[in-house]
C-alpha cells in the first residue's frame, strides 16, 4: 500500500499540472480582444478625461463604477448610455486589475490586484480636486469595495458620498467554491456559460487560481461583516439584490444588512429586486430579456442618479 | 442535619443528584448504550455551530454496530454569539455504522437527515428561502473510554446546499465536528 502513495501523488501532480484551455483568439481570453478602456482610458475614467477640473466640475458628483469577477467595463456601459448627455454627474468606469486583458493576466492577478485600480482612480480624483466622489459595484466589484470600507481605506481621505451595491457577492451561490483549494488544482480551470457576444467582454475560462482569490476575498468580507463595521461619516449605501441569483446568493444582502451600519449606527438601505438575473442592471447581450427586467434596470438607474445628485 | 422535603425540593434534589449517581454507578446496562453530550461543528468557510447530541446503540441493532442519534446544533451556540452571524438551527436524526468494534478506535460512516432553518431577522428578506430539509453523510472515528466519556470526530458533507434560489444561502457543503459524550448507560462488555 505504501508503495502506491508516491504513484498517487505523481498522478495527482500530473493531472493537476499543465491544465491550459484551448483559447479562441476572438474571445477576451485571447491576445486580440481587449477591454476598450485600456486603449482609451480618457473615455472611461474621469481622472483621465478631466485631470484639471474647473471649480464647477470639481463639485459635480463622480461615480466610480466597478464591474464583477471575470467581467469588464462593459458591465456598466448601459448606465453610461442611460445617463446619455446628463451633465449633473460623471461616470468613471474602472477596469479591475487582471481583467479585460488575457487569460494569463487574469490567472496571475490576486484580488488585491483586482482592487488596486479602484483605489488609484479614487486617489487621482481626490488629488485632482474632485469633492463629490461616489462608488458603485456589481457582484465582486461590491466585494472589493466592501473590503475597502472594512479595512479603513477612507479613514484619512475624502469620504465617499454614496455607495451602490448591485447584486453584491459575499456568499457565492455555487457552494462548491469553498472546495476550490482541493478540487481546483485537479481541474485547472472552469468554463463559463457565456454567449458568443459575452465572450468578448467576460473571460470564458476561469483559472482555479482566480477562483481561489474570489473565495479568499468573499471570506474576508464575510468575516468583516460578521464582526461588523460602519460607513465613513456622511456616506450612504444602498444594496440592490435580485431575489434569485445563481451567482451571488441573495443571502449576501442579509449579511450586509446585519453587518454594515451607517456611521451613526443606523441600518443601511436594501432593496430586494424581483429578478432572476445576476447583475440585473446589465441586460445587453442577454437572451430573453423581459419587460420586468427592463423595468428593474430603469428603476435602479433612476434611483442611483437621484441619490447621486441629491 | 435535618432536611425538609417539599415537592419542588424533591425535584430539584433529583435533578442535582442524578448526574452524581450516573457518575458513581459502574458501567452497566442491558447491552444497550446511551450517550449524550456536546457537539462542536464548524462549516468550511462559514460558522461554528454547536449543540447537543444523543446517541443510542443496542445489541438488537446490527450487533451493536448501528448507532442512532438525535442532534441539535446552532450558530446561536457558536458564531452568532456576540456577532452578526446569521442565527441558524439544524436538527437531525442520524444512523451510523461502526467498524472494528473490538479495537480502541471505531471508524464509522453516518447518514443524517433533518431540518435547517435560518433567521434573517427582517421583513425585507421575507421572500428569501430560509429553511430546508438536510441530508448529509459523515466519515469519522469514535473513541470510547473506560471512564464513560466518548469522543467522536468526523468530516461531513451536506448533499443539499444553498444555490441562490430555493435553498437557504448559508447551507454550505463541507463541515467537520467533534462530539464529546457521556455514557448514561453502556454494555458491561465494553
Amino acid at each position: 500500500m505504501k508503495s502506491l502513495v508516491p504513484f498517487l501523488l505523481l498522478f495527482v501532480g500530473l493531472v493537476g499540472c499543465n491544465k491550459s484551455p484551448d483559447i479562441s483568439p476572438d474571445t477576451l481570453d485571447g491576445d486580440v480582444v481587449f477591454d476598450a478602456s485600456l486603449y482609451q482610458p480618457e473615455k472611461y475614467l474621469v481622472s483621465r478625461a478631466r485631470p484639471q477640473p474647473t471649480p464647477a466640475e470639481a463639485q459635480r458628483p463622480v461615480l466610480i463604477a466597478v464591474h464583477g469577477y471575470s467581467a469588464s467595463t462593459f458591465e456598466w456601459d448601459e448606465f453610461r448610455q442611460w445617463a446619455g448627455n446628463r451633465s449633473d454627474f460623471a461616470i468613471s468606469q474602472v477596469l479591475m486589475g487582471g481583467h479585460g486583458r488575457d487569460y494569463a493576466s487574469f490567472k496571475q492577478a490576486s484580488w488585491r490586484d483586482w482592487q488596486q485600480p479602484i483605489m488609484e482612480e479614487y486617489q487621482r480624483l481626490e488629488q485632482a480636486g474632485y469633492q463629490n466622489i461616489s462608488l458603485a459595484g456589481s457582484s465582486t466589484g461590491c466585494t472589493v469595495i466592501l473590503e475597502m470600507l472594512a479595512n479603513g481605506y477612507f479613514n484619512n481621505r475624502q469620504k465617499p458620498r454614496q455607495l451602490f451595491l448591485i447584486d453584491p457577492n459575499v456568499v457565492p451561490s455555487d457552494k462548491l467554491l469553498t472546495l476550490v483549494g482541493v478540487v481546483g488544482p485537479l481541474l485547472g480551470y472552469v468554463e463559463a456559460d457565456n454567449t458568443t457576444g459575452e465572450d468578448k467582454h467576460w473571460y470564458h475560462y476561469r483559472p482555479y487560481e482566480t477562483l481561489r482569490e474570489l473565495r479568499t476575498v468573499v471570506d474576508i468580507v464575510r468575516k468583516d461583516l460578521q464582526k461588523g463595521f460602519r460607513l465613513p461619516a456622511g456616506a450612504q449605501l444602498k444594496v440592490y439584490k435580485s431575489e434569485t441569483d445563481h451567482t451571488a446568493d441573495p443571502v449576501s444582502a442579509v449579511l450586509i444588512h446585519k453587518g454594515l451600519k451607517t456611521s451613526d449606527g443606523k441600518a443601511i438601505d436594501v432593496s430586494m429586486v424581483n429578478s432572476t438575473l445576476h447583475v440585473f442592471t446589465r441586460l445587453d447581450l442577454r437572451e430573453n430579456v423581459t419587460a420586468q427586467d427592463r423595468a428593474n434596470q430603469r428603476q435602479a438607474f433612476e434611483d442611483i442618479a437621484l441619490r447621486l445628485i441629491k | 442535619m435535618h432536611l425538609t422535603f417539599t415537592k419542588s425540593g424533591v425535584t430539584t434534589g433529583f435533578l442535582f443528584l442524578l448526574p452524581l449517581w450516573l457518575l458513581s454507578v459502574p458501567a452497566r446496562g442491558q447491552g444497550a448504550s446511551l450517550e449524550a453530550g456536546l457537539r462542536f461543528q464548524k462549516t468550511l468557510n462559514l460558522y461554528y455551530e454547536n449543540g447537543l447530541t444523543v446517541q443510542y446503540r443496542n445489541p438488537g441493532l446490527l450487533s451493536n454496530r448501528l448507532q442512532v442519534g438525535l442532534t441539535y446544533v446552532s450558530s446561536r451556540l457558536g458564531s452568532a454569539i456576540g456577532s452578526n452571524a446569521i442565527k441558524q438551527d439544524n436538527v437531525f436524526l442520524s444512523g451510523a455504522y461502526l467498524f472494528r468494534m473490538q479495537r480502541t478506535v471505531h471508524p464509522f460512516v453516518r447518514a443524517n437527515a433533518g431540518w435547517f432553518r435560518a433567521d434573517y431577522e427582517s421583513e425585507i428578506f421575507k421572500n428569501l428561502t430560509n429553511s430546508s430539509p438536510t441530508v448529509s453523510t459523515e466519515l469519522g472515528v469514535l473513541v470510547p473510554t473506560k471512564y464513560r466519556f466518548n469522543a467522536a470526530a468526523s468530516v461531513g458533507y451536506n448533499l443539499i446546499t444553498g444555490d441562490g434560489s430555493d435553498s437557504p444561502g448559508t447551507l454550505f457543503p463541507l463541515f467537520y465536528q467533534l462530539s464529546l459524550t457521556y455514557s448514561i448507560f453502556k454494555p458491561t462488555a465494553e
